[in-house]
């Protein structure tokens, strides 16, 4: 019996030691002859960059650029950014991908588009509120609507971000005014919802992401007239005209609770009664008559 | 209403303060109202992504940080503004240049780089052909850092020395002269990228096929780094010599690249070994070191010899290893069956009995 354990135990060591040998022989060939389907892969890219059309190429580049970083070490630190091609000043931090939302699983990070004066206004302001925010507006006679902040994350409800208060904090001191808080990439966006027997739930949920998700796997497999469908039906709650920016940026009842949301006094007062207002002002008054009606200018 | 105006004022008071003192220094139109939000951006009409937004703390990081927007951005007069121009690195900025009363600019650098393999005019002031893919500062050169560092007591270590400049803060003690002379002058004594990310900034277009193409040359990029200076790099090495410690003549700007046929450039035939040879590097080497070929391209039509080179000693390697590999195989198969055999001696023991 021992004996023919042993030869059992001899034979599979030795399947053992000839596979090992084919792995080997398959490992060594790449390191020898090179990684021939990596440089396939590049040539092929490159041929389909060449033989294409300017907009074929800029797709190609983006899919062989889809999150490049660049690091800088300075001895003491290594800053690790992402890489946007012919951009002077540095980025220093990425921005957390909204997986929350359902209108950027096809509008991405930077929807705005048509005001051509604003659109990086509006787009700013896309990467702290839920696009639902400005786009679905309450009807006439049915109540406001709640705010909360989401995770981007995971979409769901969340506390108020405390990248509020230290941005507040940055501001007490001569010391802390050295720090440099982050604007406007607070991990978590605002968006409306409703109060439901004590329970807050957001205008989109998981159910709607589940649709839209399963829209986007589907749609090549309907047919012109069924798109068009289910674009209205996605598209069915948003307002004809977004939220303009004074009833936000308004000092007596603005449309956002900016306090509510977790906004400090100071700030409250900034967004509502001097800097930004002013701004707007000047905007409104001396450079642009359209600035309050985002979507009426086209380029 | 008393009360009403009061907080008023307190507000006006606390807002206009922060602002003032937050922005920068040289951030007089408070253009980091706007531009502090990293979401600021927009699609261009060419499908390019504009990010508009400015990291506060990294501009501080380096030596633009005493420039106001201004100078840099001077077609801007206006809160909102007009789309803004391409920057002209040459124009003169509010700094005064510390050796002469001239303002500060670029334009000496641009002067160098018009000499060398990068204008995209040639001596006589022709135009080169595919003028476009000349670099302009841009190509090669993002907002730079600060990469201070101190010595004390014979101990190298990156970054300020608290011990080191509280020396010069007990004479200059005004403002952040110290910070920004300290930091200025060590970052100078050494060299301002970290090598891998100078070899980048080149292999944006020298590692680019289409690029090599139109200009005939060679992949010096993934050559550089098969060799061993590339790999040491590669392993972190800020010793290891990158692509300007060779093709700069020693003591020159490092704006003047020459090409390898013009007889002042730092790989001219006759140069390279002085190259090789600096008081950095090999200094005590012999001249025959810098015989060797450095970038190996193993084209077939343009370099046979060191393609064929390639392939034999591919193939040796490769006969060497899967002759063994076989060998060791047919070993291991006779162990798994000892009395196998493809043909059989047939048993003539039977017939005799």
């Amino acid at each position: 019996m021992v004996k023919f354990i042993k030869k059992v135990i001899f034979k599979l060591y030795v399947i053992f030691l000839m596979g090992f040998t084919v792995w080997y022989g398959y490992f060594m060939y790449p390191l020898i002859f090179g990684f021939e389907g990596k440089e396939k892969a590049e040539a092929s890219l490159m041929e389909l960059g060449k033989a294409g059309t300017d907009k074929e190429r800029m797709f190609v580049k983006l899919i062989a650029e889809k999150e490049q970083t660049k690091k800088t070490d300075l001895g003491y630190r290594v800053i690790d950014q992402p890489y946007i091609e012919g951009r002077f000043h540095n980025i220093g931090i990425s921005v957390e991908p909204d997986n929350g939302s359902i209108c950027v699983r096809c509008h991405g990070n930077v929807p705005h588009d048509h005001s051509k004066e604003i659109r990086s206004f509006l787009n700013m302001h896309a990467f702290y509120l839920g696009c639902e925010s400005c786009h679905i507006m309450p009807g006439k006679d049915a109540p406001a609507w709640e705010f909360r902040w989401y995770k981007k994350s995971t979409g769901e409800v969340t506390d108020n971000p405390v990248a509020l208060v230290e941005i507040e904090d940055s501001y007490k001191t001569a010391e802390s005014m050295r720090k440099y808080p982050m604007y406007g990439n607070y991990g978590a966006k605002i968006a409306p919802g409703k109060i439901k027997n004590g329970t807050f739930t957001f205008l989109h949920d998981k159910n709607d992401m589940a649709f839209v998700n399963r829209y986007i796997v589907e749609q090549d497999h309907l047919g012109p007239e069924q798109k068009s469908q289910m674009k209205r039906v996605i598209h069915d709650s948003v307002s004809k005209k977004p939220l303009q920016c004074d009833r936000c940026h308004q000092k007596k009842s603005p449309y956002l609770p900016f306090a509510k949301l977790g906004y400090p006094l100071r700030r409250v007062s900034e967004l509502t009664d001097t800097s930004v207002v002013g701004m707007i002002r000047k905007y409104k008054e001396f450079y642009i008559p359209n600035f309050l009606t985002p979507g009426g200018i086209k380029d | 209403m008393y009360k009403q105006l009061l907080a008023k004022l307190i507000i006006a008071i606390v807002c206009f303060y922060g602002f003032g003192d937050y922005s920068y220094a040289g951030d007089e139109l408070n253009c980091v109202l706007c531009h502090k939000f990293r979401g600021l951006s927009r699609i261009d009409k060419d499908g390019k992504f504009r990010l508009f937004y400015i990291n506060q703390e990294l501009f501080d990081s380096g030596p633009h940080r005493r420039n106001k927007c201004k100078d840099c951005h001077t077609d801007i007069n206006k809160i909102p503004h007009d789309p803004a121009k391409k920057v002209d690195c040459t124009q003169e900025c509010h700094m005064v240049e510390p050796s002469s009363t001239e303002k500060f600019s670029h334009k000496s650098v641009a002067k160098v780089l018009s000499k060398s393999v990068h204008s995209p005019v040639d001596k006589n002031g022709k135009e080169k052909k595919f003028k476009e893919d000349y670099p302009g500062c841009k190509d090669c050169h993002d907002q730079p850092f600060y990469r201070p560092f101190s010595i004390y007591k014979g101990q190298l270590k990156a970054g300020v020395s608290k011990r080191g400049i509280s020396r010069c803060k007990s004479c200059h003690t005004r403002g952040d002269f110290a910070e920004d002379f300290y930091e200025h002058v060590t970052t100078r004594l050494r060299k301002s990228r970290f090598p891998m990310e100078t070899i980048e900034a080149c292999a944006k277009c020298h590692q680019d096929k289409a690029f090599q193409e139109r200009h005939d040359l060679d992949d010096v990029v993934t050559t550089y780094k098969q060799t061993f200076h590339g790999k040491m790099i590669a392993l972190g090495s800020e010793r290891t010599p990158d692509c300007l410690d060779c093709h700069v003549v020693e003591g020159e700007n490092t704006h003047l690249i020459e090409a390898q046929d013009v007889p002042t450039s730092a790989v001219y035939k006759t140069n390279v070994q002085a190259t090789c040879r600096t008081e950095e590097c090999h200094s005590k080497a012999s001249a025959k070191l810098a015989g060797f070929q450095t970038h190996v391209t193993y084209d077939r039509e343009k370099y046979p010899l060191q393609f064929y080179m390639l392939v034999g000693f591919k193939a040796l390697m490769a006969f060497v290893l899967y002759f063994f590999l076989l060998l060791i195989f047919l070993e291991l198969l006779r162990r798994l069956f000892p009395g196998f055999s493809f043909f059989k001696e047939k048993n003539n023991n039977s017939g005799d009995n």
